[in-house]
C-alpha cells in the first residue's frame, strides 16, 4: 500500500474513531481529533523505521517503541502528547478496527463451511485456554511479587 | 487514487460504527457472572452480515481491502497502547517477571489444553499446526516454513486461523468480560492475560475487563499493552523454539494414547 493510501485511510479511520468517540465519551472533538492526529504521526513514524532500520522485527515493535518514547520521562513533549492522546478512548479505537474485521469476514466464509466442527471446538479451546492460563500465571506472579 | 474505489466498505464502516456507539454498552446478568456487550461487538457482527456472500452488499475483492486496512488499523492501537505504557515505564517493568512468565501461559493454555483435546477429538497431524499456539499471522508464517501450507499442520493451523478471525475476537470478549465480573482474578492478571498477542482479541477482552473494572481502566491497558507487546515480539520466538518442538513431542507421546488409531491420518478437517 502506497504511503499517501496509508495516511488517507488512517484520515478515515480518525474520521470514524472520532465520531464514534464523542457519541460515547464527554470528551470535546477537537482535542480527541488533535490527539488522534498525533497518534496517525506516531505510527506513520513507527512504520517508516520499520521499513528503514534493517533488523527484522516486527512493525509494531517500532511503533510501539515511538509511542512508548513519545509519553517518556525523556520526551519534552510528553505532557502534551499524554493530555490528547487520552482523550481518545482506547474503546472507540476498536470499533471501526472490528467493523473492518467484520466487512472481511464474508471472505473466509467458504473455506469455514469446509471446516469439520471438531476444528472450530479446537479453535475455542486453544483461545480460552490461551487467556485462562495466561490469566492464572499473572495472578500467581504477580501475587508472589507482591504487587496485587 | 485507489482508496477511493473501496468507498462502499468505508462507508459502511462510518455508519456501522456511529450505530454501534449509540446502541452503547449493554450487559446482561448471566449466573454469577456478567455477559458484556460493547459496540465493538456489534460492530463485527454488523460488519460480518454486510459482507455476507449471499446478500451481494460488498464483493471480494472489497473484503480483501476491508481486510488491508484492519491490518492498518491494528497498528492506531499499538500507538494507542504505547503512548499509555510510556509514563509509566517504571510500573511495567517492576511487573517484568510477571510479564516474561506469559509465554508459558499461552503454551499451557494451547498446548496442553488444546493438544489432547485435539486428540480426543480425532485430529491427526493437524492438531500439532493447531495447537502449538493461538495461529496468528506469525505463527501461520512458521508452519507454513517448515510444512508447507497444504500439509496437515498447514491445514491445522489456517483452520484456527480462520476461526480466529471470524468469531475470536467476540468470544474472547464476552469470556474476558464475564471472568472479570466473576471477580476471582485481580484486573492486572486478567489485563495481563487479554494480551494474547493478536490485536482485535486483545481489544475485544482489555475492553471488556476495562468496562467491568473502569477503576482500573489506565491499569488494565497498560499491561494488556505490555503483554501484547511481549507477546509480539518474543512470542514468535518461544512458539519456534519451545512450544513447536514440545507439541511435536507431546503429539508422539500422546497420540498413540489419545488418537483413534485406525485413522493414523487423522480424521478431514
Amino acid at each position: 500500500m502506497s504511503w499517501i493510501n496509508t495516511i488517507f485511510i488512517f484520515g478515515l479511520i480518525g474520521i470514524m474513531t472520532v465520531a464514534g468517540n464523542s457519541i460515547s465519551y464527554p470528551f470535546p472533538a477537537s482535542e480527541a481529533a488533535i490527539g488522534y492526529l498525533i497518534m496517525m504521526a506516531i505510527t506513520i513514524i513507527g512504520m517508516a523505521l520499520g521499513k528503514v532500520i534493517p533488523i527484522k522485527l516486527p512493525m509494531v515493535f517500532w511503533i510501539s517503541v515511538i509511542a512508548l518514547l513519545s509519553t517518556s520521562p525523556v520526551s519534552p513533549w510528553a505532557k502534551s502528547v499524554t493530555y490528547y492522546t487520552s482523550k481518545v478512548d482506547f474503546l472507540a479505537i476498536c470499533t471501526p478496527i472490528l467493523a473492518y474485521a467484520g466487512l472481511s469476514v464474508g471472505k473466509d466464509l467458504d473455506q469455514f463451511k469446509k471446516m469439520s466442527w471438531r476444528i472450530v471446538v479446537v479453535a475455542l479451546a486453544v483461545y480460552t485456554g490461551t487467556f485462562l492460563m495466561s490469566t492464572a500465571i499473572a495472578q500467581i506472579m504477580l501475587k508472589f511479587e507482591g504487587l496485587i | 487514487m485507489s482508496v477511493l474505489k473501496d468507498w462502499k466498505i468505508h462507508l459502511s464502516a462510518l455508519i456501522i460504527v456511529v450505530i454501534c456507539e449509540m446502541i452503547g454498552t449493554r450487559k446482561i446478568q448471566m449466573g454469577p457472572g456478567v455477559l458484556l456487550f460493547l459496540p465493538m461487538l456489534y460492530a463485527m457482527v454488523i460488519g460480518g452480515i454486510v459482507s455476507w456472500p449471499k446478500l451481494k452488499l460488498i464483493n471480494l475483492k472489497e473484503m480483501n481491502a476491508a481486510s488491508a486496512v484492519l491490518g492498518l488499523t491494528t497498528f492506531m492501537l499499538v500507538t494507542k497502547l504505547g503512548v499509555i505504557i510510556g509514563p509509566s515505564l517504571g510500573k511495567v517493568a517492576q511487573s517484568g517477571v510477571a510479564l516474561s512468565m506469559q509465554e508459558l501461559g499461552h503454551f499451557l493454555g494451547t498446548v496442553v489444553l488444546g493438544l489432547p483435546l485435539a486428540l480426543l477429538l480425532g485430529l491427526g497431524r493437524e492438531s500439532v499446526g493447531a495447537t502449538f499456539s493461538i495461529d496468528r499471522e506469525p505463527n501461520i508464517a512458521i508452519i507454513s516454513e517448515k510444512y508447507g501450507l497444504s500439509s496437515p499442520e498447514g491445514r491445522g493451523v489456517m483452520s484456527v486461523y480462520i476461526c480466529g478471525t471470524l468469531f475470536g475476537a467476540v468470544w474472547l470478549g464476552l469470556l474476558a468480560g464475564y471472568l472479570a465480573a466473576l471477580k476471582i482474578f485481580h484486573p492486572y492478571a486478567l489485563a495481563m492475560g487479554a494480551g494474547v498477542g493478536s490485536g482485535s482479541m486483545m481489544a475485544a477482552a482489555s475492553g471488556a475487563i476495562k468496562a467491568v473494572f473502569p477503576e482500573y481502566a489506565n491499569e488494565i491497558l497498560l499491561y494488556a499493552g505490555a503483554a501484547n507487546l511481549m507477546t509480539t515480539v518474543f512470542g514468535i520466538y518461544f512458539c519456534l523454539f519451545v512450544s513447536l518442538p514440545l507439541t511435536e513431542y507431546l503429539y508422539k507421546v500422546l497420540s498413540p494414547i489419545l488418537g483413534r488409531s485406525e485413522s493414523k491420518g487423522g480424521r478431514a478437517i
